[in-house]
């Protein structure tokens, strides 16, 4: 007999909210039995990302055996039916593929098909009694998951309905429900503050602030994650990251695609809501933001609002002087001869929206003043390419200038979101030989050569986390206000009569010559990434 | 995000050097990649060096392997080979014989190649076998310090029965990140856990019998995922265990009770439960011990069943028994050759049943996973630590 303990320090009785079991495991983050349900099932989203990421959730055992999907929509479909169309978007468009029939075979034990549409009551209240009975026979304890993957428009009429139907959740009181609710909504959350708050408040009415999930898929992406693990979880980049040591901070999203046959929608939203609103401000934050108390959901999101609250609001002048907005014209792409926007399907032949949007944005805070960051994003450039580029002030001294040699270039560090996600230290270096000549060469890291894994899709990752309940990369209805604010002044600006320029760049260019000279007159220029 | 690969590698010939010198080796591979300045386009995309090897080299770490003879030295050569594409590295396996006659230092060096997608380049890595003879093979880590890629993790993996007391051993343990063995193939497992439990390392040690427990361990945490069946953990009462043993007695595996005393480890460690002492009357010569739970005593049981259905050492079933406030219930997983039955029956419910596959993993796929691993496994380590109490406990019954 022994009276040894079975650890060096036993483990403390797990509370009933825990399993203990899950603790230390690879598959640690695993959550609990639930229902998801896809309102809007037969729609693009669903083909062309929500079937792959829920397909590879389940192929990497990130999924309960209890987890169950329901697809909800119009349009009148078998269960049968419904997994075909999921299979073929996951045949098309799935990371991992060919697709594991054993995996497939399971996976489609859990999914089912409810027609109704999305403006009928009684289609909801059919859902409702599904959703009951598939609590009875899978096991999943009351817990769904609403994913509002229908057009803008219909957002707060589907919740509505939702609400109506006593789908919302609440209390186990209230509800006579166990078990917790969520709904996830897509962008545009709204086309400016205005219309911002009214949606905000049209779902809060149904669903608390706590429950909305609000899915930007560039913060699910492994790079922008890894920005956050970069600064902090390394001592050498922190004490550099300011004013003292940066001069400047470029953020490009380009796209090589024009509008892809959502003119109608394209036409009435630009660049700067489609792009600059989420996407760019997302990345602006996260990478300017101070380190957060610690990384949980409202410590991180309080310190990127902190830092869309020291966005310095642009003044008519400002706008004039630091904002450009473009629109391709025909040009030729990738070896293809791309056309105008204005020849586009549903676009109106004087359109005015711009495809293209270069700023010049300060942030007002102890850590960024004088920083200048300069944010391009438009379609129809020469390349695929996301990225946050950071420019280095100049060494102090010429130590190694010579009578009319140039001057070293600045060390610039890349951080590459896609493709080709990694990061990048130029800097410079002696070229072998006599003589004392430098040249800029590259650190390079990339993810695809140093982990040789595959990392998830950006909606593998977020549809986790909603499921889990881990809102931090998730955005709060505060910051999506603020970024309304930072933006409806320009908006205004170029609507108004008489409002700035709309400038026309050709289609494969790197966009309008005035976006150069936003940078060259400050004696810069934008990186040819 | 990160590149597909294709799996079927190119190869360079092997280059032999026999009658070699650490240099001399040193210097080749250097040869390897220094000439990747000299670019070609082969003109069919693909970027190649005057010598015929392609430019993008990839390592993300430096993998030592032991090996007994040239047959183990060429299948843990294939054996690495599998795992490059997902997981390159600079492998150098070690056949070292301090007695043996002939050359100090023997070398084959081959480059292997894997062609990445979306415009993502080429991955290389670089495979070397040395057989090292005589008074040198007492001096490894002299030999293999050279040969490591610099700032690079760098593992020890020692298939079979790791000699603890010599001093080979541990030279290299001391120069490794990380240490990896497999349980299940020690011949004094006792004495095995026991000193595993002592290795320090910056990423510890990992364990092959442990890794393949994974899907037991996942099926099992899933039972109690659901909260209405978590509540029944405090109150567990028995654990049985059953594992795999060859039919014939000399099936290879000299410890096949390794991953079920690791897994038993594990769930004792997990739910806090101390103190054993052992009893009789397990079935096939097994192992009995009562442990002490939050509310219950737990009885363990751990049997050993010849089989053909399983590799010797895998675990073939596990039954988790407790009573709650509205009876007892039973959480069942049992495999077959190529899929687990999952059975849970609680809350007087009709029996929830799946079926799930679970075919024995690749020894390359095993180790990928451990080899992903760049710091403690804290789990094993508590798992490692219960186990080896577990054991002891259950011999001081037979003594």
């Amino acid at each position: 007999m022994t009276a040894e303990p079975m650890t060096a320090e036993p483990a403390k009785p797990a509370s009933a909210s825990v399993n203990p079991l899950r603790q230390g495991l690879r598959q640690e983050r695993m959550p609990e039995p639930c229902t998801m349900v896809i309102c809007g099932a037969t729609g693009d989203l669903t083909l062309r990302k929500l079937g792959p990421a829920i397909y590879n959730l389940a192929l990497g055992g990130h999924l309960p055996p209890e987890f169950t999907v329901v697809g909800f929509a119009r349009r009148p479909m078998s269960n049968e039916e419904f997994h075909a169309h999921l299979r073929e978007g996951i045949d098309q468009h799935s990371r991992n593929r060919p697709v594991s029939e054993s995996v497939w075979s399971a996976f489609t034990g859990g999914i089912e098909y409810q027609q109704g549409n999305l403006d009928d009551p009684e289609a909801y209240a059919a859902l409702a009694r599904r959703l009951d009975r598939i609590d009875r026979d899978r096991g999943t304890a009351g817990n769904r998951l609403f994913y509002l993957a229908v057009q803008p428009s219909l957002t707060p009429e589907v919740v509505s309905h939702l609400g109506a139907a006593g789908l919302a959740g609440g209390s186990v009181r209230t509800s006579g429900r166990q078990g917790w609710t969520r709904v996830v909504v897509e962008k545009p959350f709204g086309f400016d503050k205005q219309s911002a708050l009214t949606l905000n408040r049209q779902i809060r009415e149904v669903f608390a602030e706590e429950q909305i999930y609000r899915i930007d898929h560039y913060l699910g992406k492994e790079t922008v994650q890894n920005l956050a693990v970069f600064r902090f979880g390394n001592g050498l980049f922190e004490p550099i990251w300011n004013r003292r040591y940066i001069d400047s901070v470029q953020i490009t999203v380009a796209e090589t695609v024009g509008v892809e046959g959502r003119g109608e929608f394209y036409d009435q939203t630009g660049a700067l809501r489609d792009i600059v609103q989420n996407h760019v401000l997302q990345l602006l934050a996260v990478f300017a933001m101070e380190p957060p108390v610690e990384f949980s959901a409202n410590d991180l999101r309080d310190e990127k609002l902190k830092v869309l609250r020291a966005v310095r609001p642009m003044s008519a002048e400002d706008i004039a002087h630091n904002a450009v907005r473009g629109q391709f014209i025909t040009g030729w792409v990738a070896g293809e001869k791309v056309g105008a926007y204005r020849d586009e399907p549903e676009v109106g032949p004087d359109s005015e929206t711009e495809t293209y949007v270069a700023l010049k944005l300060g942030i007002d805070s102890w850590r960024w003043a004088g920083v200048p960051f300069y944010i391009r994003t438009g379609k129809a450039l020469p390349a695929r390419v996301t990225e946050i580029a950071v420019q280095f002030r100049r060494a102090p001294l010429a130590l190694f200038g010579r009578a009319g040699a140039p001057e070293i270039d600045p060390n610039v560090l890349a951080i590459r979101v896609q493709p080709d996600e990694g990061i990048l230290l130029r800097f410079g270096a002696k070229v072998p030989g006599p003589g004392l000549n430098i040249r800029g060469v590259n650190m390079d890291f990339r993810y695809g050569s140093s982990f040789a894994v595959d990392s998830p899709d950006a909606y593998e990752t977020l549809l986790l986390d909603c499921m889990i309940g881990d809102s931090t990369l998730f955005t709060r209805d505060d910051e999506l206000i603020r970024a309304w604010e930072i933006l409806d002044p320009i908006v205004e600006a170029w609507h108004a009569s008489g409002g700035g320029p709309l400038h026309f760049y050709a289609a494969g260019s790197w966009g309008p010559p005035a976006a150069d000279e936003l940078l060259t007159r400050d004696g810069r220029e934008w990186r040819r990434p | 995000m990160a590149p597909a690969v294709t799996l079927e590698p190119d190869a360079t010939p092997y280059l032999e050097l026999r009658g070699t010198t650490v240099r001399a080796v040193e210097a080749e591979l250097a040869r390897l990649w220094t000439a990747a300045t000299t670019r070609t386009d082969r003109g069919d995309g693909t970027v190649v060096t005057e010598k015929g090897v392609p430019h993008a080299r990839t390592s993300v770490l430096n993998l030592i392997v032991t090996v007994r003879d040239e047959a183990a030295s060429n299948r843990i050569l294939e054996t690495l080979l599998s795992l490059g594409a997902r997981h390159p590295s600079r492998a150098i396996v070690l056949q070292a014989d301090p007695s043996a006659q002939g050359n100090a230092l023997d070398a084959r060096i081959q480059t292997h190649c894997h062609n990445g997608e979306n415009d993502a380049g080429r991955i290389c890595y670089e495979q070397l076998a040395l057989t090292v003879r005589g008074e040198a093979a007492g001096h490894l880590d002299g030999i293999v310090a050279p040969l490591v890629i610099h700032d690079l993790p760098t593992d020890v993996w020692w298939p079979g029965d790791p000699p603890f007391n010599d001093a080979i051993f541990n030279q290299l343990v001391q120069m490794a990140d990380r240490l990896v063995v497999n349980s299940a193939d020690f011949s004094d497992l006792l004495g095995g856990l026991k000193r595993l439990g002592v290795i320090r390392r910056r990423s510890g040690v990992g364990d092959i019998a442990w890794e393949r427990l994974a899907p037991w361990q996942e099926l099992t945490a899933q039972f109690f995922d659901a909260p209405r069946f978590r509540r029944y953990l405090p109150n567990l009462s028995r654990l049985r265990i059953k594992y795999a043993v060859g039919n014939t007695p000399d099936s290879g595996t000299r410890s096949p009770e390794a991953a079920a005393l690791l897994y038993a480890g594990w769930i004792a460690t997990r739910l806090a439960w101390r103190r054993a002492r052992s009893r009789e009357g397990v079935a096939n010569g097994g192992m009995g011990i009562i442990l002490e739970g939050r509310y219950e005593m737990v009885d363990i049981g751990i049997e050993p069943v010849a089989t053909d259905d399983a590799p010797p050492g895998e675990l073939l079933s596990v039954r988790l028994r407790a009573f709650g406030e509205t009876g007892s219930a039973e959480f069942i997983i049992d495999r077959s050759a190529t899929e687990a039955t999952v059975v849970t029956n609680a809350d007087g419910m009709t029996a929830l049943l799946r079926r799930i596959p679970l075919e024995p993993e690749s020894e390359a796929e095993v180790l990928r996973r451990q080899l992903v691993l760049d710091q403690r496994d804290l789990l094993y380590e508590d798992a490692l630590r219960a186990a080896g109490i577990l054991l002891a406990a259950a011999r001081e019954s037979a003594a």
